[in-house]
């Protein structure tokens, strides 16, 4: 008998436990069924197979241009965040700055507000402002939704380095922006990778700001599913969200080997 | 050490990107959930009222709304709490070489997207969906039960939804829990059940109180899940809002309810960092 | 020629002034250090020095360029870190080799500048490695690799051997000395070891609350310090509060305890001031001749060897105990407990300070 087998979990537990990560996965498995089976609704066993749901999404224009605008606002906040948000964080971390904690929290306000408030609230300014269904404000508003998990990241890599290291390489003749450049944000870098790509995936995932904000002739993918299920079950909705789901767990897999990405979830 | 003034030169861009796109919209929602509606010519001018915001406490199917988005966070916290409790314990504490896979199949779900998990949902809940199909076949049942548009459905898809959060606050709660009292606790005759509930448990008390607040935050916070578990017509506060927006043109109504969801949310998170310094001091 | 000199230096934060308005010349190769317990000003003069911190009032001079408003990366410094400071994602090649890129020196050149900086501090087989693969020791030789691999003007170290374990510690401090001696470079060492202090440097300055308290080469420190601070913190002393009794000329008597009085070559304060007696264990001598006159009487109260020499506690008159300390072989090296002996103490080795448990 180990000599903590007090503290360790019994059958009963492991048992509830599996049942439990059974359940997480049983939407995904049933979404991947469905998007190989003939019928509509999926039924088990299945009534047959067939790859035509995944032709005739790729093949569809408003799927297409969908996905194109996703990876559009994905891609281009993700960046801009990055930028701001690492300048901002680093900056903090300097101590450059009075009212450090006020500021962080002005920085991460977005993350606590209901997103459909955010929504709505821009819903309004861009009617006043002209700015609804135009690209630039979709890519602000993505921008505020996800910066809070790039500062967040920043600021947590930020806090483990040793500011004599940055100190070392301005002596040893370094400008400040090569120091940083050189020296910290190689360091920060699988921390940054890790927020970058909590960012991207609440970009890529985001219906709630969006779906108040796009024009007529625009929509992304998450909208573009979110408002054609309400129309009833379609096997296509079922073939892009397998595509969405194999996607997803490559990036993840991918994240975990070159950064250890669950160390910063 | 970096001047104050490259300081607010490198945190300027974003402040003014969050004032310009986040802060002042919002602002500029207060005035309008003081207005009147006025039904196909948007808002009153010069006219200023509670109304918006008595209306939530007065009207009965505002209230009921109401009502049912706290109840639904509230069960929904619960449930994830009961079910992600072992699922936590046994990551944190089970043999070395489950953790990582295990973590990662709770991540996994957590990072797919939300419309993606809930479209999984309506296949298995619809009238003509998984469930339903595999009980008629099994002749278990003769005519589809309702298993969405109502709670049911809504606390089946959201506590998935929002279970992986849980479980990893828990772990890290119940890794942070010094295995050296446990032992103490042990030696010292206590049973396996009592060592959890006596030592493990109020230790990793703030970690539940953590994860609880997120996923209660989460919930009644949630548009997309609600609005597709549970239709046009079983609403929750954030669809009420999408609602008054997109069909009824409500603003001053919506504006309104913003603030309230806004406030619930808040003052959750308020109340309980002010329980966990009181913990702290405790300590 | 000096090599580096402060000219009224000196450092505030609001209202507090960490380092007081501090002249002082180093001369060209010369190794000196700046001695003191922690918070005295010391590791905030080097970090001026160094350009990471701006001071508030006053000029650095290097050479004759006043560097006092230069960036770090302009001021040609080496300094090698109490925590190293190594780059943790580079090989050490690439750590040495980092201040030569700066400075734009690139190909067979750059190559045999790195390889002549590691063979310096005989790390040459250990380019390829990451600093997280060596040892404690070797990561502190990368250190002062990279910092001497640009040939700095002046080489800056903050407390370089302080996590080093003591045997390490005083191998490096006989390398670092040869290290410095054979390159002749200009180098100013912050530490609160005094025993670093002392076998190091040409010239140490020992600093306490943000002032010079004496500027002086180790024997003069040790033999003649100038004022009870540096006596205190300088060797072992013993510390016993007690009063002045009377002043005559520069010296005068103070009184240990209650009754016994001795008399002080030099003091600080006027007749009658609370003070805290500071005599060395060194300069307590055990008598062998127990008659002679002004010995003062006592006991053996414990005795305790440590190799190459041997402490006593000696209790006298009015329950004053003073340690004294004696070569472990010879007459005197094993008296029991209880054995009376006669203590003689010089005047020029009694010194006074400021009594800590009088209050301000």
């Amino acid at each position: 008998m180990s000599p903590d087998r007090e503290t360790h979990p019994g059958l009963g537990v492991t048992i509830a436990a599996f049942a439990v990560i059974v359940f997480l996965q049983v939407p995904v498995i049933v979404v991947v069924l469905a998007a190989f089976s003939t019928t509509s609704y999926l039924t088990i066993p299945p009534q047959g197979l067939t790859l035509s749901w995944f032709g005739k999404v790729l093949s569809d224009p408003t799927y297409l241009s969908a996905i194109r605008m996703s990876l559009i606002l994905a891609f281009g906040s993700t960046a801009i965040s990055l930028a701001l948000g690492v300048a901002s964080a680093y900056a903090l971390f300097r101590r450059s700055v009075p009212g450090s904690e006020a500021i962080i929290s002005f920085l991460m306000a977005p993350l606590v507000l209901p997103a459909v408030v955010i929504g709505v609230a821009l819903l309004q300014f861009y009617s006043l402002t002209g700015l609804r269904g135009s690209l630039i404000g979709l890519l602000l508003a993505h921008v505020v939704i996800t910066v809070p998990y790039i500062v967040r990241s920043a600021l947590a890599s930020l806090s483990g380095l040793d500011l004599a290291v940055e100190e070392a390489a301005r002596v040893l003749g370094a400008t400040g922006f090569e120091a940083f450049r050189l020296v910290t944000l190689p360091l920060i870098r699988p921390g940054l990778v890790a927020g970058a790509l909590f960012a991207f995936i609440t970009s890529l995932d985001n219906v709630p700001v969006t779906i108040f904000l796009i024009g007529a002739n625009q929509t992304t993918l998450p909208v573009l599913i979110f408002s054609s299920v309400e129309m009833g079950v379609d096997p296509s909705v079922a073939a892009i969200s397998t595509l969405l789901i194999v996607a997803t767990g490559i990036i993840l897999l991918l994240a975990e080997r070159r950064a250890g990405f669950h160390r910063f979830v | 050490m970096m001047s104050v003034r490259r300081g607010l030169m490198l945190i300027a861009p974003l402040a003014l990107v969050l004032a310009a796109f986040f802060l002042v919209p919002v602002l500029m929602l207060l005035p309008t959930s003081f207005s009147e509606y006025m039904p196909g010519s948007g808002l009153a001018k010069g006219v200023w009222t509670l109304e918006n915001y008595t209306r939530i406490v007065t009207d009965e199917y505002y209230r009921e709304v109401v009502l049912r988005t706290l109840g639904l966070g509230l069960s929904v916290t619960l449930v994830c709490l009961v079910l992600g409790y072992p699922l936590a314990f046994l990551i944190a504490r089970g043999p070395e070489r489950w953790r990582l896979p295990l973590i990662l199949l709770v991540i996994f779900p957590m990072m797919l997207n939300l419309v993606v998990r809930s479209f999984g949902w309506i296949a298995l809940l619809a009238n003509r969906g998984l469930v339903n199909n595999l009980l008629i076949q099994m002749g278990l049942i003769s005519a589809p039960i309702k298993l969405m548009f109502n709670l049911t459905g809504l606390m089946i898809g959201m506590t998935h939804i929002y279970l992986p959060f849980m479980v990893l606050m828990l772990v890290a709660a119940i890794r942070n829990v010094p295995r050296d009292v446990e032992a103490a606790a042990a030696t010292l005759g206590s049973s396996r059940l009592h060592v959890f509930t006596s030592v493990t448990l109020p230790l990793s008390a703030p970690g539940i109180l953590a994860g609880s607040i997120l996923v209660f935050v989460l919930t009644i916070s949630a548009l997309v899940t609600p609005r597709m578990l549970g239709g046009p017509t079983y609403r929750v506060m954030a669809t009420l809002i999408y609602d008054e927006y997109m069909q009824l043109l409500d603003w001053p109504s919506g504006s309104a309810l913003s603030f309230a969801l806004t406030i619930m949310a808040i003052g959750i998170i308020w109340l309980s960092s002010r329980l966990t310094k009181r913990w702290a001091g405790m300590a | 020629m000096s090599a580096l000199s402060f000219e009224q230096l000196g450092k505030s934060y609001g209202d507090v002034a960490v380092v007081n308005d501090i002249s002082l010349t180093i001369r060209e190769g010369e190794f000196v250090s700046l001695l003191g317990p922690s918070g005295c000003g010391k590791t905030t003069i080097l970090r001026m020095v160094a350009g990471l911190v701006q001071p508030s009032r006053g000029r650095i001079l290097i050479g004759s360029d006043d560097v006092t408003a230069l960036p770090p990366n302009k001021r040609g410094l080496g300094l090698v870190f109490q925590s190293y400071a190594l780059f943790p994602h580079l090989t050490v090649y690439e750590n040495v080799a980092f201040g030569l890129r700066r400075r734009k020196v690139a190909g067979a050149g750059l190559d045999k500048r790195v390889k002549e900086a590691l063979a310096m501090v005989r790390l040459a087989d250990f380019g390829q490695r990451y600093p997280r693969q060596l040892s404690g020791g070797q990561q502190q030789r990368v250190a002062i690799a990279r910092a001497l691999a640009p040939r700095p003007r002046v080489l800056l170290f903050d407390e370089p051997l302080s996590n080093l374990d003591a045997q390490l510690r005083d191998e490096m401090q006989i390398e670092l000395k040869r290290l410095q001696r054979g390159l002749g470079i200009t180098t100013l060492f912050v530490t609160h070891d005094q025993g670093e202090a002392l076998s190091m440097s040409d010239r140490v300055g020992v600093m306490a609350k943000g002032v010079m308290q004496q500027f002086a080469t180790p024997e003069d420190i040790y033999h003649r310090p100038a004022t009870g601070f540096v006596a205190s913190f300088i060797g072992k002393p013993n510390r016993v509060s007690g009063i002045v009794v009377s002043r005559a000329g520069k010296g005068g008597v103070v009184r240990l305890g209650n009754a016994i009085e001795l008399p002080a070559a030099s003091l600080d304060q006027p007749a009658g001031t609370r003070v805290d007696i500071i005599i060395r264990q060194e300069a307590v001598r055990l008598l062998s001749d127990r008659s002679e006159p002004g010995g003062l009487q006592g006991t053996i109260a414990l005795r305790s060897f440590s190799g190459s020499r041997v402490q006593y506690v000696v209790r006298l008159a009015g329950g004053v105990e003073l340690v004294a300390e004696t070569a472990s072989h010879g007459p005197n090296a094993a008296l029991a407990p209880e054995t009376p002996v006669v203590l003689s103490v010089d005047a020029d080795s009694v010194f006074t300070m400021p009594s800590e448990g009088a209050g301000a």
